[in-house]
Protein backbone atom coordinates (compact mmCIF):
# COMPACT_ATOMS: atom_id res chain seq x y z
CA UNK A 1 0.00 0.00 0.00
CA UNK A 2 1.10 3.27 -1.01
CA UNK A 3 1.37 6.30 1.95
CA UNK A 4 -0.52 9.19 0.03
CA UNK A 5 1.21 11.88 2.33
CA UNK A 6 4.65 10.79 1.88
CA UNK A 7 3.87 10.75 -1.75
CA UNK A 8 2.52 13.97 -1.70
CA UNK A 9 6.00 15.34 -0.01
CA UNK A 10 8.22 14.05 -2.40
CA UNK A 11 5.61 15.35 -4.89
CA UNK A 12 5.57 18.65 -4.55
CA UNK A 13 7.10 21.51 -6.42
CA UNK A 14 8.18 18.57 -8.96
CA UNK A 15 8.62 18.79 -12.58
CA UNK A 16 8.12 15.73 -14.57
CA UNK A 17 9.40 16.12 -18.09
CA UNK A 18 8.07 13.95 -20.99
CA UNK A 19 8.73 13.80 -24.85
CA UNK A 20 7.34 12.17 -27.04
CA UNK A 21 6.37 12.42 -31.01
CA UNK A 22 4.20 14.62 -32.08
CA UNK A 23 1.62 12.72 -33.17
CA UNK A 24 -1.67 11.37 -31.86
CA UNK A 25 -1.10 7.84 -30.59
CA UNK A 26 1.20 9.23 -28.15
CA UNK A 27 -1.93 11.41 -26.00
CA UNK A 28 -2.79 8.59 -24.09
CA UNK A 29 0.80 8.71 -22.49
CA UNK A 30 0.09 11.76 -21.53
CA UNK A 31 -2.66 11.80 -20.57
CA UNK A 32 -2.05 8.66 -18.17
CA UNK A 33 0.58 10.58 -17.00
CA UNK A 34 -1.57 13.76 -15.78
CA UNK A 35 -4.39 11.77 -14.69
CA UNK A 36 -1.51 9.51 -12.39
CA UNK A 37 -0.30 12.88 -10.94
CA UNK A 38 -3.24 14.50 -10.32
CA UNK A 39 -4.60 11.41 -8.17
CA UNK A 40 -1.51 11.80 -6.12
CA UNK A 41 -2.19 15.49 -5.63
CA UNK A 42 -5.13 14.12 -3.86
CA UNK A 43 -7.23 15.72 -6.62
CA UNK A 44 -10.74 14.71 -6.53
CA UNK A 45 -12.39 12.79 -9.54
CA UNK A 46 -13.69 15.79 -11.08
CA UNK A 47 -10.66 17.18 -11.09
CA UNK A 48 -8.38 14.63 -12.72
CA UNK A 49 -11.25 13.45 -15.66
CA UNK A 50 -11.35 17.91 -15.99
CA UNK A 51 -7.06 17.59 -15.88
CA UNK A 52 -7.07 14.94 -18.73
CA UNK A 53 -9.26 16.61 -20.83
CA UNK A 54 -7.50 19.66 -21.02
CA UNK A 55 -4.14 18.01 -21.49
CA UNK A 56 -5.57 15.95 -24.36
CA UNK A 57 -6.89 18.94 -25.93
CA UNK A 58 -4.65 21.63 -25.52
CA UNK A 59 -2.18 18.54 -26.97
CA UNK A 60 -3.97 18.39 -29.43
CA UNK A 61 -4.62 21.46 -30.40
CA UNK A 62 -0.52 21.65 -30.14
CA UNK A 63 -0.37 18.49 -32.76
CA UNK A 64 -1.82 20.50 -35.21
CA UNK A 65 0.21 22.92 -36.19
CA UNK A 66 3.61 20.73 -35.37
CA UNK A 67 6.17 20.36 -37.89
CA UNK A 68 6.01 16.67 -39.14
CA UNK A 69 7.99 14.14 -37.38
CA UNK A 70 8.77 16.73 -34.23
CA UNK A 71 8.62 16.22 -30.80
CA UNK A 72 5.74 17.30 -28.07
CA UNK A 73 8.01 18.68 -25.15
CA UNK A 74 5.86 18.43 -22.05
CA UNK A 75 6.53 19.32 -18.51
CA UNK A 76 4.08 18.96 -15.35
CA UNK A 77 5.17 21.06 -12.22
CA UNK A 78 3.32 20.08 -9.39
CA UNK A 79 2.74 22.76 -6.89
CA UNK A 80 1.00 23.29 -3.41
CA UNK A 81 -2.78 22.91 -4.75
CA UNK A 82 -2.10 22.93 -8.48
CA UNK A 83 -0.70 21.53 -11.39
CA UNK A 84 0.61 22.83 -14.33
CA UNK A 85 1.15 21.52 -17.69
CA UNK A 86 3.00 22.88 -20.42
CA UNK A 87 3.36 21.75 -23.66
CA UNK A 88 5.18 23.03 -27.02
CA UNK A 89 5.92 22.11 -30.12
CA UNK A 90 7.89 23.12 -33.18
CA UNK A 91 5.81 25.01 -36.15
CA UNK A 92 6.57 25.99 -39.66
CA UNK A 93 3.50 28.57 -39.74
CA UNK A 94 2.19 28.73 -36.12
CA UNK A 95 -0.55 30.93 -35.15
CA UNK A 96 -1.91 31.57 -31.68
CA UNK A 97 -5.10 29.97 -31.27
CA UNK A 98 -7.98 32.30 -30.88
CA UNK A 99 -9.27 32.99 -27.60
CA UNK A 100 -12.72 33.48 -29.07
CA UNK A 101 -12.66 29.68 -30.10
CA UNK A 102 -14.24 26.67 -29.41
CA UNK A 103 -11.25 24.87 -28.56
CA UNK A 104 -9.87 27.68 -26.23
CA UNK A 105 -13.37 27.61 -24.78
CA UNK A 106 -13.26 24.46 -23.54
CA UNK A 107 -9.86 24.82 -22.14
CA UNK A 108 -10.62 27.57 -19.83
CA UNK A 109 -13.79 25.65 -19.17
CA UNK A 110 -11.58 23.17 -17.83
CA UNK A 111 -8.39 24.59 -16.30
CA UNK A 112 -8.10 27.14 -14.00
CA UNK A 113 -5.32 29.14 -16.08
CA UNK A 114 -4.66 28.76 -19.62
CA UNK A 115 -2.14 30.52 -21.40
CA UNK A 116 -0.63 30.33 -24.97
CA UNK A 117 2.38 31.94 -26.44
CA UNK A 118 5.14 31.74 -29.15
CA UNK A 119 8.57 31.92 -28.28
CA UNK A 120 11.60 31.89 -30.77
CA UNK A 121 10.49 32.27 -34.19
CA UNK A 122 8.83 28.48 -33.95
CA UNK A 123 7.89 27.23 -30.53
CA UNK A 124 4.03 27.18 -29.70
CA UNK A 125 3.33 27.07 -26.02
CA UNK A 126 0.15 25.80 -24.44
CA UNK A 127 0.42 26.20 -20.55
CA UNK A 128 -2.37 25.35 -18.46
CA UNK A 129 -2.83 25.30 -15.12
CA UNK A 130 -5.71 23.13 -12.74
CA UNK A 131 -6.35 24.54 -8.99
CA UNK A 132 -7.49 22.23 -6.56
CA UNK A 133 -10.74 23.82 -5.71
CA UNK A 134 -11.61 23.75 -2.02
CA UNK A 135 -7.98 23.74 -1.18
CA UNK A 136 -8.40 25.48 1.67
CA UNK A 137 -10.17 23.08 2.74
CA UNK B 1 -43.12 -33.56 -50.18
CA UNK B 2 -40.13 -35.29 -49.43
CA UNK B 3 -36.91 -33.66 -48.57
CA UNK B 4 -35.47 -33.76 -52.14
CA UNK B 5 -38.21 -31.18 -53.55
CA UNK B 6 -38.00 -28.93 -50.83
CA UNK B 7 -34.60 -28.22 -51.56
CA UNK B 8 -35.75 -26.75 -54.66
CA UNK B 9 -34.58 -22.96 -54.10
CA UNK B 10 -37.64 -21.24 -56.10
CA UNK B 11 -40.05 -23.88 -55.23
CA UNK B 12 -43.65 -22.90 -54.33
CA UNK B 13 -43.51 -22.27 -50.76
CA UNK B 14 -47.30 -23.27 -50.16
CA UNK B 15 -46.22 -26.83 -51.66
CA UNK B 16 -44.24 -28.02 -48.81
CA UNK B 17 -46.94 -26.32 -45.95
CA UNK B 18 -48.09 -27.34 -43.67
CA UNK B 19 -46.58 -27.45 -40.04
CA UNK B 20 -44.13 -30.23 -39.75
CA UNK B 21 -41.80 -28.70 -42.77
CA UNK B 22 -40.01 -31.51 -43.53
CA UNK B 23 -36.76 -32.21 -41.07
CA UNK B 24 -35.07 -33.37 -44.45
CA UNK B 25 -31.41 -32.54 -45.02
CA UNK B 26 -32.08 -29.19 -45.96
CA UNK B 27 -32.55 -27.36 -43.30
CA UNK B 28 -32.70 -23.89 -45.25
CA UNK B 29 -35.56 -25.06 -47.46
CA UNK B 30 -37.52 -26.74 -43.43
CA UNK B 31 -37.02 -23.15 -42.49
CA UNK B 32 -38.85 -21.23 -44.97
CA UNK B 33 -41.72 -23.76 -44.79
CA UNK B 34 -41.81 -23.11 -41.33
CA UNK B 35 -41.45 -19.31 -41.67
CA UNK B 36 -44.14 -19.60 -43.91
CA UNK B 37 -45.76 -21.82 -41.77
CA UNK B 38 -45.92 -19.26 -39.28
CA UNK B 39 -46.64 -15.85 -41.01
CA UNK B 40 -50.20 -17.50 -41.74
CA UNK B 41 -50.62 -18.64 -38.07
CA UNK B 42 -52.90 -16.47 -36.05
CA UNK B 43 -52.01 -14.59 -33.37
CA UNK B 44 -52.70 -16.59 -31.11
CA UNK B 45 -52.24 -19.81 -32.33
CA UNK B 46 -51.13 -23.11 -30.12
CA UNK B 47 -48.92 -23.66 -32.83
CA UNK B 48 -47.08 -20.73 -32.81
CA UNK B 49 -44.69 -21.68 -30.54
CA UNK B 50 -43.57 -25.13 -31.84
CA UNK B 51 -43.04 -23.63 -35.24
CA UNK B 52 -41.27 -20.98 -32.96
CA UNK B 53 -38.83 -23.39 -31.46
CA UNK B 54 -38.12 -25.49 -34.62
CA UNK B 55 -37.21 -22.04 -36.06
CA UNK B 56 -34.50 -21.16 -33.46
CA UNK B 57 -33.24 -24.60 -33.44
CA UNK B 58 -32.64 -24.64 -37.43
CA UNK B 59 -30.96 -20.96 -37.08
CA UNK B 60 -29.02 -21.19 -34.16
CA UNK B 61 -26.12 -22.45 -36.25
CA UNK B 62 -26.44 -18.33 -37.56
CA UNK B 63 -26.75 -17.46 -34.01
CA UNK B 64 -23.63 -18.93 -33.20
CA UNK B 65 -21.58 -18.14 -36.21
CA UNK B 66 -23.01 -13.84 -35.37
CA UNK B 67 -21.94 -14.20 -31.70
CA UNK B 68 -18.14 -16.13 -32.58
CA UNK B 69 -17.58 -12.72 -34.10
CA UNK B 70 -17.60 -10.79 -30.80
CA UNK B 71 -15.77 -13.45 -28.71
CA UNK B 72 -13.08 -12.28 -26.80
CA UNK B 73 -14.31 -9.12 -26.67
CA UNK B 74 -15.18 -9.60 -22.68
CA UNK B 75 -18.32 -11.35 -22.84
CA UNK B 76 -18.82 -14.93 -22.71
CA UNK B 77 -19.78 -16.81 -25.91
CA UNK B 78 -22.63 -18.63 -23.78
CA UNK B 79 -23.99 -14.94 -23.08
CA UNK B 80 -24.02 -13.66 -26.73
CA UNK B 81 -25.41 -16.93 -27.92
CA UNK B 82 -28.21 -16.26 -25.61
CA UNK B 83 -29.05 -12.37 -26.62
CA UNK B 84 -28.14 -13.02 -30.06
CA UNK B 85 -31.26 -15.82 -29.78
CA UNK B 86 -33.56 -13.01 -28.37
CA UNK B 87 -32.40 -11.33 -32.11
CA UNK B 88 -32.93 -13.87 -33.80
CA UNK B 89 -36.57 -14.32 -31.85
CA UNK B 90 -37.55 -10.74 -33.13
CA UNK B 91 -36.60 -11.65 -36.89
CA UNK B 92 -38.43 -15.07 -36.75
CA UNK B 93 -41.96 -12.92 -35.62
CA UNK B 94 -41.04 -10.22 -37.97
CA UNK B 95 -40.11 -11.52 -41.08
CA UNK B 96 -42.45 -11.58 -44.14
CA UNK B 97 -42.17 -14.11 -46.44
CA UNK B 98 -43.39 -12.98 -49.73
CA UNK B 99 -40.74 -10.08 -49.81
CA UNK B 100 -38.10 -12.35 -51.52
CA UNK B 101 -35.54 -12.20 -48.95
CA UNK B 102 -33.82 -14.67 -47.57
CA UNK B 103 -34.48 -15.19 -43.97
CA UNK B 104 -30.69 -14.99 -42.71
CA UNK B 105 -30.14 -12.13 -44.61
CA UNK B 106 -33.07 -10.54 -42.95
CA UNK B 107 -31.88 -12.03 -39.52
CA UNK B 108 -28.54 -11.31 -39.45
CA UNK B 109 -28.55 -7.46 -38.38
CA UNK B 110 -31.25 -7.98 -36.11
CA UNK B 111 -29.01 -10.78 -34.50
CA UNK B 112 -26.06 -8.50 -34.73
CA UNK B 113 -27.86 -5.53 -33.35
CA UNK B 114 -28.91 -7.71 -30.38
CA UNK B 115 -25.47 -8.69 -29.24
CA UNK B 116 -24.55 -4.86 -29.65
CA UNK B 117 -27.11 -3.61 -27.33
CA UNK B 118 -26.31 -6.25 -24.99
CA UNK B 119 -22.66 -5.04 -24.91
CA UNK B 120 -24.34 -1.12 -24.47
CA UNK B 121 -26.34 -2.01 -21.88
CA UNK B 122 -23.69 -3.44 -20.01
CA UNK B 123 -22.15 -0.31 -20.53
CA UNK B 124 -19.09 -1.87 -21.64
CA UNK B 125 -17.63 -1.59 -24.98
CA UNK B 126 -15.24 -4.08 -26.49
CA UNK B 127 -11.97 -6.05 -26.08
CA UNK B 128 -12.07 -5.28 -22.22
CA UNK B 129 -10.92 -7.73 -20.00
CA UNK B 130 -13.70 -9.44 -17.23
CA UNK B 131 -11.47 -8.18 -14.44
CA UNK B 132 -11.27 -4.57 -15.05
CA UNK B 133 -14.86 -4.37 -16.55
CA UNK B 134 -16.05 -5.65 -13.01
CA UNK B 135 -13.15 -2.93 -11.37
CA UNK B 136 -15.10 -0.31 -13.20
CA UNK B 137 -18.14 -1.18 -11.79
CA UNK B 138 -17.11 -1.24 -8.63
CA UNK B 139 -15.40 2.08 -9.39
CA UNK B 140 -18.70 3.30 -10.39
CA UNK B 141 -20.57 2.55 -7.47
CA UNK B 142 -18.23 3.67 -4.72
CA UNK B 143 -18.28 7.15 -6.43
CA UNK B 144 -21.13 7.45 -6.71
CA UNK B 145 -21.63 6.72 -3.04
CA UNK B 146 -19.20 8.55 -1.78
CA UNK B 147 -20.18 11.20 -3.94
CA UNK B 148 -23.06 11.44 -2.16
CA UNK B 149 -21.51 11.17 1.15
CA UNK B 150 -19.30 13.58 0.90
CA UNK B 151 -21.06 16.25 -0.92
CA UNK B 152 -18.20 16.26 -3.38
CA UNK B 153 -16.87 14.00 -6.00
CA UNK B 154 -14.08 12.08 -4.34
CA UNK B 155 -9.88 11.74 -5.00
CA UNK B 156 -8.47 8.69 -5.69
CA UNK B 157 -7.20 8.17 -1.87
CA UNK B 158 -11.06 8.00 -0.37
CA UNK B 159 -11.94 5.55 -3.30
CA UNK B 160 -9.25 3.20 -2.46
CA UNK B 161 -9.81 3.46 1.12
CA UNK B 162 -13.67 2.81 0.86
CA UNK B 163 -12.67 -0.38 -1.08
CA UNK B 164 -9.92 -1.69 0.66
CA UNK B 165 -7.78 -1.70 -2.25
CA UNK B 166 -4.33 0.54 -3.53
CA UNK B 167 -5.10 3.61 -5.25
CA UNK B 168 -3.19 2.17 -7.90
CA UNK B 169 -5.61 -0.39 -8.68
CA UNK B 170 -8.01 2.47 -8.71
CA UNK B 171 -6.17 4.67 -11.05
CA UNK B 172 -5.42 1.23 -13.16
CA UNK B 173 -9.37 1.08 -13.24
CA UNK B 174 -9.58 4.70 -14.21
CA UNK B 175 -7.09 4.38 -16.75
CA UNK B 176 -8.74 1.56 -18.30
CA UNK B 177 -12.40 3.23 -18.22
CA UNK B 178 -10.75 5.78 -20.09
CA UNK B 179 -8.59 3.95 -22.96
CA UNK B 180 -11.35 1.45 -23.78
CA UNK B 181 -14.16 4.14 -24.31
CA UNK B 182 -12.08 5.15 -27.84
CA UNK B 183 -13.42 1.82 -29.39
CA UNK B 184 -16.78 1.34 -27.32
CA UNK B 185 -20.04 0.84 -29.42
CA UNK B 186 -21.39 3.93 -28.36
CA UNK B 187 -21.66 2.82 -25.19
CA UNK B 188 -24.17 3.95 -22.74
CA UNK B 189 -24.76 3.44 -18.79
CA UNK B 190 -28.19 2.10 -18.90
CA UNK B 191 -30.73 2.23 -21.45
CA UNK B 192 -32.89 5.11 -19.18
CA UNK B 193 -30.14 6.95 -19.39
CA UNK B 194 -30.88 7.93 -23.40
CA UNK B 195 -34.60 9.35 -22.14
CA UNK B 196 -32.69 12.27 -22.64
CA UNK B 197 -32.37 15.63 -22.09
CA UNK B 198 -34.95 17.66 -20.63
CA UNK B 199 -34.06 20.90 -20.91
CA UNK B 200 -32.32 23.07 -22.95
CA UNK B 201 -32.12 20.89 -25.69
CA UNK B 202 -32.55 22.93 -29.00
CA UNK B 203 -29.99 24.42 -31.19
CA UNK B 204 -31.24 27.89 -30.78
CA UNK B 205 -30.19 27.87 -26.97
CA UNK B 206 -26.99 26.58 -27.52
CA UNK B 207 -26.56 28.96 -30.26
CA UNK B 208 -27.01 31.92 -27.66
CA UNK B 209 -24.60 30.10 -25.26
CA UNK B 210 -22.09 29.71 -28.59
CA UNK B 211 -22.37 33.97 -28.64
CA UNK B 212 -18.73 34.56 -28.52
CA UNK B 213 -17.58 31.22 -29.83
CA UNK B 214 -15.65 31.96 -33.06
CA UNK B 215 -16.53 29.38 -35.75
CA UNK B 216 -19.87 29.13 -34.43
CA UNK B 217 -20.93 28.65 -38.75
CA UNK B 218 -18.98 25.58 -38.85
CA UNK B 219 -19.32 24.46 -35.55
CA UNK B 220 -23.32 24.01 -35.55
CA UNK B 221 -23.81 21.67 -37.98
CA UNK B 222 -21.51 19.30 -35.68
CA UNK B 223 -23.37 20.40 -32.68
CA UNK B 224 -26.37 19.49 -34.59
CA UNK B 225 -25.01 15.90 -35.38
CA UNK B 226 -24.27 15.04 -32.22
CA UNK B 227 -26.82 12.80 -29.71
CA UNK B 228 -28.90 15.46 -27.69
CA UNK B 229 -27.28 14.02 -24.73
CA UNK B 230 -24.28 14.38 -25.72
CA UNK B 231 -24.77 17.73 -26.58
CA UNK B 232 -26.21 18.75 -23.40
CA UNK B 233 -23.51 17.32 -21.04
CA UNK B 234 -21.00 19.58 -23.67
CA UNK B 235 -22.99 22.63 -22.83
CA UNK B 236 -23.21 22.05 -19.64
CA UNK B 237 -20.03 21.58 -19.41
CA UNK B 238 -18.17 24.15 -20.92
CA UNK B 239 -20.55 26.37 -21.14
CA UNK B 240 -22.09 26.19 -17.70
CA UNK B 241 -19.53 25.49 -16.05
CA UNK B 242 -21.13 22.80 -14.22
CA UNK B 243 -18.96 20.10 -12.47
CA UNK B 244 -18.85 16.23 -13.97
CA UNK B 245 -20.34 14.91 -11.16
CA UNK B 246 -23.29 17.39 -11.05
CA UNK B 247 -24.13 16.77 -14.67
CA UNK B 248 -23.66 12.85 -13.75
CA UNK B 249 -26.53 13.45 -10.95
CA UNK B 250 -28.46 15.76 -13.00
CA UNK B 251 -28.65 12.97 -16.38
CA UNK B 252 -28.57 9.79 -14.40
CA UNK B 253 -24.88 8.14 -15.55
CA UNK B 254 -21.40 7.71 -13.70
CA UNK B 255 -18.88 10.29 -13.21
CA UNK B 256 -16.93 8.22 -15.53
CA UNK B 257 -19.02 7.72 -17.93
CA UNK B 258 -19.70 11.65 -18.33
CA UNK B 259 -15.92 12.40 -18.37
CA UNK B 260 -15.91 9.78 -21.30
CA UNK B 261 -18.91 10.92 -23.59
CA UNK B 262 -17.13 14.61 -22.97
CA UNK B 263 -13.74 13.52 -24.65
CA UNK B 264 -15.46 11.54 -27.29
CA UNK B 265 -17.49 14.53 -28.23
CA UNK B 266 -14.53 16.45 -28.05
CA UNK B 267 -12.85 14.14 -30.26
CA UNK B 268 -15.31 14.65 -32.44
CA UNK B 269 -15.48 18.00 -32.99
CA UNK B 270 -12.29 18.61 -33.27
CA UNK B 271 -12.12 16.09 -36.30
CA UNK B 272 -15.07 18.22 -38.25
CA UNK B 273 -13.71 21.10 -37.31
CA UNK B 274 -10.11 20.56 -38.56
CA UNK B 275 -12.11 19.27 -42.07
CA UNK B 276 -13.03 23.30 -42.60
Amino acid sequence: MTDVEARDNTLRDTEIEMEVPAAGEYLSVLRTAAAGLAARMNFTLDDIEDLRIAVDEASSMLLAQANPGSRLQCRFVLGEDAVTFCASVRSRQPHLPSKEGFAWTVLTALASSVDVRLSEPDLLTIELTRQRPGAQG
Amino acid sequence: MDATSSSHENGSPSARLPLSAPAGDDPRAASRAALVALARLDEDSPLRAQLREQLVRANLPLVEHLARRFANRGEPLDDLTQVGTIGLLKAIDRFAPDRGVEFSTYATPTIVGEIKRHFRDRGWSIRVPRRLQEMRLSLSAATGELTQQLGRSPTVAEIADWMHVSQDVILEGLESANAYSTISLDAQDHPGADDGPSMMDTLGEIDAELGHVEYRASLRPLLAELDPRDRQILVLRFFHGWTQSQIAAEIGMSQMHVSRLLSRTLARLRVGLSRD
